[in-house]
């Protein structure tokens, strides 16, 4: 007789909670990177409000984590799912977070007008959402190749980002008038590129998942 | 003498001094084999582990350290355990001395029906210490040590069968101390203990490993990733795997060490 | 059937079965103490045997019944635990060890009239000892040796295996595991086996017709084990069937009486202290 049937069903279960805030988290970091390009304060509010749910949601699935890891001793895979579990929870829940955050300053910018130097952003915000993306595909399938690719994306990223940067300097440095919304889309990127990094995080949870060994891979 | 030596080593190498090694054991009861070729090496002042579910071996392995399993009828051992370097098992072994040297906890504590003091004490005297001073002093040495001491001194002349459970077995612990054993072994210490004893002689044996190594069978995998620093997991007399616990319990290598240890095993 | 009648029907028949023993036994008691109770002095109890005259007394012969006893045992108990502690501890499933069990089982369900007849023919007649306490203790023994035995080996087989392990995981040689783990702890189990076979030997009397005689020395007490020397039981017998003293039937009621007070004063002795014995070794904590 197969033992230990109804922990096994609560794993599963657990990653389908996982997965199911982490689409509810994708969606908003999807929403909040467009509310900024087309400077949309509805949706802006729409993703501020949404993630209410995703907190809830992250509240509710740690403790199940938690129950599981008091009830079940969970030990070798068991304890990697129920550990990498909550790694990923808090990962997407700061990813969720940072989509908030750049939904606020999208309200900001709503009423100023766009800078060219803005341009770098939607490519950022694209690199970042197929590293989320890919991040969580890795975890369905434990992937771990796919992991760390995945990582690697981070330096693609990182060079953004600094383009970025450059950029909104320059501007600044060229019109002080834009001095207002070039600040605030120096935040957005770095918004952005923090989301990245929580990706990363969740790549190397899925290694560890699957290899017991963690690795640093940014 | 080999204690004499071990105490001239260095801390740092006693850490990775070899105290049992067991080369190519294979056992068989009649002609049904218990154990295949086991390899596996007992490091001084450790506590190892050994699990695996019932029948696979464990418990007639830890039986052979001390041929405790030649009171059974029909055994065949083939294979060397070396005790600091010397075979067990070699024709005209001393298996009386050996056992000093390497006593045995078992699974139901089996204190004598005598006073706790006459239990202590039975040890050193059937190996022919009579002075009443030393006697004394050894057996309060053996209770202190097996942290019972408190709890029963001052009844050392009732008898041991009125004490609890965990007391009986941590008297079978001190008992086993008082002969001053170099190795421990210990065939399911806790199993018929309720939880909180459990743990006393689970810090017991944390203790104990200072000075003494510890072999442990245990049918509790949460006990064995406790108390022991190697662990080796037993399966239809085969050695499976075989590593520091903390690996085991986190990164088993073998597929069958995981399904056990996880519990989704049969 | 109902299962809770049949329970309380079960119970009610096992009670029942106890009260009928119980009270057998108490009739038995009662009826012998009635008529026997009067006779029992001092005088009676000490005194001397006359063969012609009333008022004669038991007291040789309660003197051959401990002595013949004592020296049976004292032949029966070394080689009786020795073969017991063989079998229980050495020995090992094979032809020996069962034609040693068969011996014993055999020994023990010979007729007691017929190894009075063996002590007879060998102990009186052929080794020329003639009708004697030290023949009626030799024939006496013989009986007593297969319980013995069979005593000894089980009082050692109830010990649990794991004092003799723990014993031998601690470096004890086997003689040490047995003289002082199996031994101790089996002594309580022996004890009542021996104050079996003691109270059955204090009863015996077909043996010893034909061994140890049918008088008494004419000194008392008298440790010769060379003279005749006739037991309670067998005055019992004796003065029922063939004596020609007048009070037969009241010498023959208080010796009845006497022998039962015996027995249970005997087996009060061996019962009380090793009951004391077994509350030190396994009592309660306490101080």
């Amino acid at each position: 007789m197969p033992t230990r049937q109804s922990f096994d069903k609560a794993l599963a279960e657990l990653q389908q909670d996982i997965l199911r805030m982490a689409s509810l988290v994708e969606q908003n970091i999807y929403n909040a990177v467009q509310s900024l390009v087309n400077q949309n304060a509805e949706l802006a509010a729409q993703v501020i409000m949404g993630d209410e749910d995703i907190d809830r949601l992250y509240w509710e699935i740690e403790n199940k984590c938690v129950r599981l890891i008091a009830t079940q001793q969970p030990i070798a895979r068991d304890l990697r799912v129920a550990i990498t579990g909550i790694k990923i929870l808090l990962s997407l829940e700061r990813m969720a977070d940072h989509a908030v955050d750049i939904a606020r300053t999208t309200m900001c910018l709503c009423d100023r007008p766009v800078i060219g130097a803005m341009e770098y952003i939607p490519r950022m915000a694209r690199v970042v959402q197929q590293m989320v993306k890919d991040g969580l595909d890795a975890y369905v399938h434990g992937d771990v190749e796919k992991a760390r690719i995945m990582c690697g994306m981070d330096d693609q990223v990182d060079y953004l980002f600094a383009h970025i940067f450059r950029d909104l300097l320059q501007a600044m440095r060229e019109d002080p008038g834009v001095i207002t919304q070039a600040a605030y889309l120096l935040y957005v990127s770095r918004y952005i590129e923090r989301i990245a990094d929580h990706a990363t995080n969740i790549g190397e949870a899925v290694i560890y998942l699957e290899t017991g060994e963690w690795r640093e891979l940014n | 003498m080999g204690r004499l030596v071990a105490e001239r080593l260095t801390a740092a190498e006693e850490a990775i001094r070899i105290k049992m090694e067991v080369q190519g054991l294979s056992v068989h009861y009649g002609n049904t084999p218990a154990l295949s070729n086991v390899n596996l090496a007992v490091k001084a002042n450790h506590v190892t582990a050994l699990i695996g579910p019932s029948g696979c071996g464990k418990t007639t392995f830890l039986r052979t350290l001390n041929r405790m399993n030649d009171l059974i009828e029909g055994v065949r051992v083939t294979g060397r355990v070396l005790l600091d370097g010397e075979d067990i098992y070699r024709p005209g072994t001393d298996v009386v001395a050996l056992r000093k040297r390497v006593g045995m906890v078992f699974q139901r504590p089996n204190p004598f029906p005598m006073s706790i003091y006459d239990n202590v004490a039975f040890g050193p005297r059937i190996h022919g210490l009579r002075d009443r001073r030393r006697l004394n002093e050894i057996v309060e040495k053996a209770l202190r040590d097996a942290a019972l001491w408190d709890e029963v001194k001052d009844r050392l002349r009732s008898s041991a069968l009125g004490l609890s459970g965990g007391q009986q077995q941590r008297l079978c612990i001190a008992r086993l101390l008082a002969v001053e054993p170099e190795v421990v072994l210990m065939d399911e210490p806790t199993s018929a203990l309720d939880p909180i004893s459990m743990l006393k002689i689970e810090e017991l044996i944390q203790d104990l490993k200072a000075t003494y190594t510890i072999v442990i069978v245990t049918h509790n995998m949460q006990q064995a990733a406790r108390v022991s620093d190697s662990t080796a997991f037993f399966l239809s007399g085969e050695l499976v795997e075989y590593g520091p616990t903390d690996v085991i319990f986190t990164r088993p290598r073998d597929r069958r060490t995981e399904d056990y240890i996880t519990g989704r095993f049969g | 059937m109902n299962k809770y009648l049949a329970d309380r029907l079960a119970t009610a028949c096992f009670w029942a079965a106890a009260a009928v023993i119980t009270g057998i036994l108490l009739f038995f008691l009662t009826h012998i103490f009635w008529r026997g109770a009067p006779v029992l002095s001092l005088a009676f109890v000490l005194g001397t045997p006359r063969e012609m005259t009333a008022g004669g007394g038991v007291g040789p012969q309660l003197f051959n019944t401990f002595y013949i006893l004592v020296l049976s045992l004292l032949f029966s108990l070394p080689i009786g635990v020795g073969a017991g502690i063989y079998l229980a501890e050495y020995a090992r499933p094979g032809p020996l060890t069962n034609l040693i069990r068969l011996s014993t089982e055999c020994l023990a369900s010979v007729p007691s009239i017929v190894l009075g007849l063996f002590g007879a023919v060998v102990f009186v007649w052929y080794l020329g000892l003639g009708f004697c306490i030290l023949a009626g203790a030799a024939a006496l023994a013989l009986l007593n040796l297969p319980v013995l035995v069979r005593v000894t080996e089980e009082a050692l087989r109830a010990i649990p295996v794991s004092y003799r392990e723990a014993s031998l995981a601690l470096g004890a040689t086997k003689w040490q595991t047995i003289r002082r783990v199996v031994l101790p702890s089996a002594l309580l189990g022996m004890v009542t086996g021996v104050s079996l076979v003691a109270g059955r030997a204090l009863g015996e009397s077909a043996i010893l017709i034909y061994t140890a005689g049918l008088s008494v020395s004419r000194y008392f007490p008298d440790f010769d084990p060379f003279v005749a020397g006739e037991t309670l039981a067998v005055h019992l017998w004796y003065v029922n069937a063939q004596s020609l003293v007048p009070d037969a039937t009241r010498i023959a009621d208080g010796s009845a009486a006497l022998l039962v007070l015996v027995v249970l004063v005997f087996n009060l002795c061996i019962g009380i202290p090793s009951r004391i014995l077994q509350r030190r070794l396994l009592g309660g904590g306490g101080k």
